[in-house]
C-alpha cells in the first residue's frame, strides 16, 4: 500500500506559490529523492508531508487516509536545519524523542541500547561511571560535550529511533564529513530494505542517482521531471553517442579530423585523460553508422550512448525554465 | 494531553536538576530576606539620618515681637545676633555660621515673613524641620502671652490605643491588623510580580532557545504547537510551585522554630507585664500583639487566593511570554514587544501601592482585582482584606477564562512564529499570524 500519496497540492505564502500542484507517491521500501534549486519549494514540501505545515488545496494521504497529525508518529523528519537540547544527556534526547513519537520508556530504552551498539556510540556513556548497564545508559555525555559529527549522528538516530514507516530527511547528508555521510546512506538503505519509505532533499547529484529508486525535480513550486530514477534519465536521451579511439589519445589538442563532421556535439577529455567525440545520432545519421566511421578511423576504445545524469538534467532544465 | 505530559516532565526535570535552580531555591528567601531588610534598613536610616556635622549653626537675624526666641533643636543651634543682615552674610561667607534665619514684621500679625540663607541648599528635611520647630515656637509664645503654660497644656494631651476589631457574621470579633495585612499583602504581591516576570521569561527564554536552537522544527513535526506551548508554560509552572513548596516548608520549619524557642518566652512576657503594667513593658506589649495579629491572619485563604492568583496570572502572562519568544528570533528581538506585555503588571503594582492600601474596598480597588491582567495582583493585596469568597471566585473566573481566551491566540502566534527566521516581526505580522489558518 502507498506510505504517502500527495494530490495536486498547492501551498501559498503571501503572495508567493510555493507549492504548484505537486502530486506523488512513496512506496514503501523505496527511496524517493527530491530535487531543485535554493528556493523551489522542497522544504515546504517537505514539512507538508510532515504534518508541520497544511497544504492550502490538495489532498494528502497516509496509508490510504488523509493525512493527520495522529499519523507523525509513523513518520521520522529530519530538517536541514538540526538542533537539539545543548545541556540533555544523549540518552534523555533519545528518550524524549522516542516518547514523543509514541514509543513508551521501556521500549524506547530497548531501541536506544541495539541502537548505541550498532552505531558505536556506546563510548559516548560516561567512562567515569561503574554501575550496572541500565545506570550506565542514563549517565550518558551531555550534547555539549559532543563534537558535530557525534552531535550529527545522534540527531539521525532521534529521527530513526522509533521505527518510522516513512522517513522525511531534508538535506540529510549536508554537515555530515564522508565516513559519517556514508555511515548514514547505509543506515537509510538497511531502512528501505526493512519496508521503509524514504523521501529526501538532497543536492549531491551522486546521492540521488546511486539511493533513489524514484525522483521529483521541482522548480518554482512545480515539478518538471517525476519517475523511476533510470526513466527519467532516459526520458532525456537525446540521441548522443560517445565515441573514443586509441589513435587520437596521443593528440594534446582535439583531433582535427572530427571537428569539421557535422553531427559532432562536443569534444572532451573524460576523466581517465581520453579524448571523447559525442555525435548526434539520428535516422539519416545512426549509430551503426558512426561506429563504422570509428572503426575505420582506427581502434575503438569507448563508445556508448550518452544518457544524460540526473545533474546534467537538473542543471539544463532549470537553467531553460528560469531564462524561458 | 499525552504528549503535554511529556513535554511537562522534560521542562520540568531539567529545570529543577539545574544546579542554580537548587541553589536559588536555598539561597533564594534569605536573598528576599536581604532585599526586603534592605529596603526597610534604607527606608529607615532615611528618616533617622542626620547631615554630618552634627547641628548646623543658626543665626537669627531682624526681630518679631510675637517670638520671644528660638529654643534648640535636633538638626539645628540657634542663636540670636544684633549684627544686621549684611555683616552676619559674611559671617556665613566665612563659614563660621551654615543657615541665617531672617526674620521681619511686616506688621501682619503673623510670621509671613522668614528667609533662610545658606550657601549649600537646605535639605526637604531640614526645610520642614525648621520651619515646624518655629510654628512649635510661635505657638508656644502665643500661648504664654495668652497666660497659658504650654508644659501644662502638653500634660494633658493623653496617648490613645486604638484596637480595631472586625466582627464575623457569627459575631467573632477579630483584630483588624491592618498594618500588617497590608504588609502581607503587599510582599504577595510583589512577590506575584517578581515571579510572573522571573517564571515567563523562563518560557519565553525557552521558546527562544528551541527556535535558535532550530529543535523546534523537529519536535513540531510530532507534537502540536499548542501542546508544545502547553507543556512548557505548565512545566515551568511546577518547577515555580515546587520552588514554592520548598520555601512555604522551610519558612513553616523556620516558624515552628521560632515559636518553640519564643513561645515560652512571649508567654512568661505575657504574664509578666500583666503584673507590672509598668516602665519598659511597651515593647513586649506591641511585640505580643503583632505576634497576636500574625496569628489571627487568615492564612488557609491568604495562601489559597496567592496560589490560585499567581498560578492564574503566570499562565495569562506566560502564554504571552511564549508568544513573544516564538515570534522573536534573537534576544534583541523580545524588548519592543516586552514593554507593553508587561505594563499592566507594573500599573497593578502602582494600584496596589496607591489604592488597595488605602481603601481595600474602595471602588478603584475593586475594579483592578477584577480586570484579569492586574488582579493577580491587586486581588492579592486585598485578599487579607476580608475579601468575599464570592469576589474571589468572580476573578479567578475572569482570569481564568482570559487565559484560555488569550492562550489560543497565543497558540497562533507560536504556531506560526517558530517556523519564521530573519526578520524580526511586528504587530502586524503577529495581527496577520494569527488570522493566518496554517
Amino acid at each position: 500500500m502507498t506510505i504517502l500519496e500527495l494530490d495536486s497540492v498547492s501551498k501559498t505564502y503571501g503572495s508567493q506559490v510555493v507549492s504548484k500542484e505537486i502530486s506523488m507517491r512513496i512506496e514503501p521500501g523505496t527511496i524517493h529523492g527530491l530535487l531543485g534549486p535554493n528556493g523551489a519549494g522542497k522544504t515546504t514540501l517537505l514539512r507538508m508531508m510532515a504534518t508541520i505545515t497544511k497544504p492550502d488545496s490538495g489532498h494528502i494521504r497516509f496509508l490510504g487516509e488523509p493525512l493527520l497529525d495522529i499519523h507523525a508518529h509513523q513518520m521520522g523528519y529530519m530538517p536541514e536545519e538540526r538542533g537539539l537540547y545543548k545541556r540533555m544527556s544523549v540518552v534523555d534526547q533519545l528518550l524524549f524523542f522516542a516518547e514523543i513519537r509514541g514509543l513508551s520508556r521501556s521500549e524506547a530504552q530497548g531501541e536506544i541500547r541495539q541502537w548505541m551498539q550498532r552505531l558505536q556510540m556506546t563510548d559516548w556513556i560516561n567512562p567515569s561511571s561503574t554501575q550496572g548497564a541500565k545506570n550506565r545508559v542514563k549517565q550518558s555525555k551531555k550534547l555539549e560535550e559532543l563534537s558535530k559529527g557525534m552531535a550529527q549522528k545522534l540527531q539521525f538516530l532521534c529521527t530513526i529511533i522509533h521505527k518510522p514507516k516513512l522517513l522525511i530527511l531534508d538535506e540529510p547528508f549536508s554537515g555530515f564529513d564522508p565516513v559519517n555521510a556514508d555511515l548514514i546512506r547505509d543506515i537509510i538503505l538497511d531502512l528501505k530494505n526493512q519496508g521503509t519509505a524514504v523521501v529526501f532533499s538532497t543536492h549531491r547529484m551522486d546521492n540521488i542517482e546511486s539511493l533513489c529508486d524514484d525522483i521529483t525535480l521541482i522548480n518554482q513550486g512545480a515539478p518538471l521531471f517525476q519517475g523511476k530514477t533510470m526513466e527519467v534519465r532516459r526520458s532525456q536521451f537525446a540521441g548522443h553517442y560517445d565515441l573514443a579511439i586509441a589513435e587520437d589519445q596521443e593528440e594534446p589538442e582535439a583531433p582535427q579530423r572530427w571537428l569539421q563532421h557535422s553531427q559532432l556535439v562536443k569534444a572532451f577529455k573524460n576523466p581517465e585523460g581520453n579524448w571523447v567525440h559525442r555525435f548526434q545520432c539520428d535516422a539519416e545519421f545512426s549509430s551503426q553508422h558512426l561506429l563504422k566511421l570509428g572503426s575505420e578511423a582506427g581502434r575503438i576504445v569507448h563508445f556508448a550512448e550518452h544518457i544524460p545524469s540526473i545533474h546534467d538534467i537538473f542543471v539544463q532544465s532549470v537553467q531553460s525554465q528560469n531564462h524561458a | 494531553m499525552h504528549k503535554i505530559g511529556i513535554i511537562f516532565r522534560r521542562e520540568y526535570l531539567s529545570r529543577i536538576r539545574n544546579k542554580s535552580f537548587i541553589v536559588m531555591t536555598l539561597i533564594g528567601p534569605f536573598l528576599l530576606a536581604l532585599f526586603y531588610g534592605g529596603m526597610i534598613w534604607v527606608g529607615t536610616e532615611a528618616v533617622n539620618s542626620t547631615e554630618d556635622g552634627g547641628p548646623k549653626k543658626v543665626t537669627i537675624t531682624g526681630q518679631y515681637p510675637g517670638l520671644t526666641s528660638v529654643g534648640p533643636s535636633e538638626s539645628f543651634a540657634f542663636q540670636n545676633t544684633s549684627n544686621d543682615l549684611e555683616s552676619t552674610k559674611a559671617l556665613l561667607n566665612e563659614g563660621s555660621i551654615d543657615v541665617i534665619l531672617d526674620i521681619r514684621d511686616l506688621g501682619q500679625g503673623s510670621l509671613d515673613s522668614v528667609t533662610a540663607y545658606s550657601t549649600q541648599s537646605l535639605s526637604l528635611r531640614q526645610e520642614r524641620e525648621l520651619r515646624s520647630h518655629l510654628e512649635l515656637q510661635l505657638h508656644r509664645d502665643q500661648l504664654q502671652s495668652m497666660g497659658l503654660d504650654p508644659l501644662a497644656l502638653d500634660s494633658l494631651r493623653q496617648g490613645v490605643e486604638l484596637h480595631c476589631q472586625t466582627l464575623s457574621d457569627t459575631g467573632d470579633a477579630q483584630n483588624s491588623a491592618t498594618t500588617l495585612k497590608s504588609g502581607v499583602g503587599f510582599v504577595m504581591a510583589f512577590l506575584i510580580y517578581l515571579f510572573i516576570f522571573l517564571y515567563g521569561s523562563m518560557v519565553m527564554r525557552g521558546a527562544l532557545e528551541e527556535k535558535t536552537n532550530r529543535i523546534v522544527e523537529v519536535i513540531i513535526s510530532s507534537v502540536r504547537p499548542f501542546e508544545l506551548m502547553m507543556g512548557k508554560i505548565l512545566g515551568v509552572a511546577a518547577v515555580g510551585l515546587t520552588q514554592f513548596l520548598v520555601w512555604i516548608a522551610m519558612g513553616a520549619g523556620l516558624i515552628t522554630g521560632l515559636s518553640r524557642f519564643f513561645g515560652p518566652q512571649i508567654q512568661q512576657g505575657l504574664e509578666n507585664t500583666q503584673s507590672m503594667q509598668g516602665a519598659g513593658s511597651q515593647a513586649l506589649q506591641t511585640s505580643i500583639s503583632l505576634w497576636d495579629q500574625f496569628h489571627s491572619l487568615p492564612f488557609g485563604k491568604i495562601i489559597f487566593v496567592f496560589v490560585l492568583f499567581f498560578l492564574g496570572g503566570y499562565l495569562l502572562y506566560s502564554s504571552l511570554f511564549a508568544a513573544i519568544g516564538a515570534a522573536a528570533s534573537q534576544d534583541t528581538d523580545v524588548q519592543s514587544f516586552m514593554l507593553p506585555v508587561s505594563l499592566p503588571l507594573v500599573f497593578g503594582l502602582l494600584i496596589a501601592q496607591a489604592s488597595v492600601i488605602q481603601a481595600p474596598h474602595g471602588s478603584l480597588a475593586t475594579w483592578f482585582s477584577y480586570i484579569p491582567l492586574t488582579s493577580p495582583i491587586v486581588m492579592v493585596v486585598r485578599s487579607p482584606f476580608d475579601v468575599s469568597w464570592l469576589e474571589i471566585a468572580g476573578s479567578a473566573i475572569l482570569l481564568y477564562s482570559t487565559f484560555i481566551a488569550m492562550v489560543y491566540l497565543a497558540a497562533k502566534i507560536y504556531r506560526i512564529g517558530l517556523l519564521k527566521y530573519g526578520k524580526k516581526p511586528t504587530w502586524k505580522d503577529l495581527y496577520l499570524w494569527i488570522r493566518q489558518s496554517n
